[in-house]
């Protein structure tokens, strides 16, 4: 029987790479792309869609949907060339929010491989990579806090 | 907007649904503003040589759908802290969703009110496309 220790000892990848934080980029937030983005999943807050309501609100601008970070396209950050099955996949993501993001905001964003495991399910090994990357606006401030999880598995019919 | 506050909840409870059938139109606009071309979100073609039946949601559409529900239920005195997801099916566009949550969890943790959830997006054929937890802070009435 192969565990899960036994997969790892023996995985095709380059662990130097895990905990190196490197920048990925910045991302400057356009109040159209927000504004855009809430339309497209139906919201109706005006925090995200009404410039005059959200300057009076709480944050004074507009703000974006919690999950707006997904839109920024990043540099991918260090790669640990995982070497395991037939195909790769977003499992799922796990996301902490301090500072909401604002229209105007310029978001600086810094990832790292955090961790690389192998966990076995009814549907066989699975490799997980977990990304982590936190995003700071232009204050300084922690936005968020956010990974994302790639599965490697074989194709099983 | 009401306000929900922490002297309002109770382990158990439920919170939502928030129903949503999320069309082509609310799809495309979702890649435009993205600026994705992966074929899987915008061609049918290409979805179904991969094994899809047309084009499905990209998982981070899908996990708007479940911090839209947190939000219009937290309302703007509440606050989202942290969504977690996994993607166990896809959802393509005309599936009639089922956003859901139920508290499990309630405390006091450094003067703040947090609720933690078990959040779910259902999709018509009963399955859960999405499944993951939640931790939402809650404001006092005093």
């Amino acid at each position: 029987m192969t565990t899960d220790q036994d997969v790892m000892d023996n995985l095709d990848y380059d662990s130097s790479v895990v905990g190196v934080e490197v920048d990925v980029g910045t991302h400057k937030v356009e109040q159209e792309d927000i504004i855009a983005y809430a339309k497209a999943l139906g919201e109706t807050s005006p925090l995200y869609l009404d410039e005059a309501a959200a300057k009076a609100g709480p944050h004074g601008a507009i703000i974006a949907p919690p999950l707006f970070y997904n839109l920024f396209h990043l540099e991918p950050g260090l790669d640990p060339k995982v070497n395991f099955g037939t195909t790769g996949f977003d499992a799922g993501q796990h996301a902490e929010f301090f500072e909401p993001i604002r229209a105007g905001d310029t978001i600086s964003a810094k990832t790292q491989v955090s961790s690389v495991y192998a966990k076995t399910g009814r549907t066989g090994t699975m490799v997980f990579t977990v990304r982590r990357t936190t995003f700071t606006n232009q204050r300084g401030e922690k936005a968020i806090v956010m990974e994302r999880r790639n599965v490697r598995r074989d194709i099983k019919k | 907007m009401n306000q929900i506050y922490i002297e309002d909840v109770d382990l158990g409870d439920d919170v939502g649904p928030l129903v949503l059938e999320p069309t082509r139109d609310q799809l495309n606009a979702f890649t435009k503003v993205w600026g994705t071309s992966v074929g899987r979100f915008t061609s049918d073609e290409v979805a179904k040589s991969e094994g899809f039946t047309g084009v499905i949601l990209p998982g981070n559409m899908s996990m708007a759908f479940l911090g839209q529900l947190l939000t219009e239920w937290c309302g703007y005195e509440g606050k989202l802290r942290r969504l977690d997801v996994d993607f166990r099916r896809s959802i393509q566009p005309g599936d009639k969703l089922n956003c859901t949550g139920i508290i499990t969890d309630i405390e006091v943790v450094d003067q703040e009110n947090q609720v933690t959830l078990d959040v779910f997006i259902e999709t018509q054929k009963g399955e859960r496309a999405l499944q993951g937890t939640a931790m939402v802070v809650l404001p006092s009435k005093s």
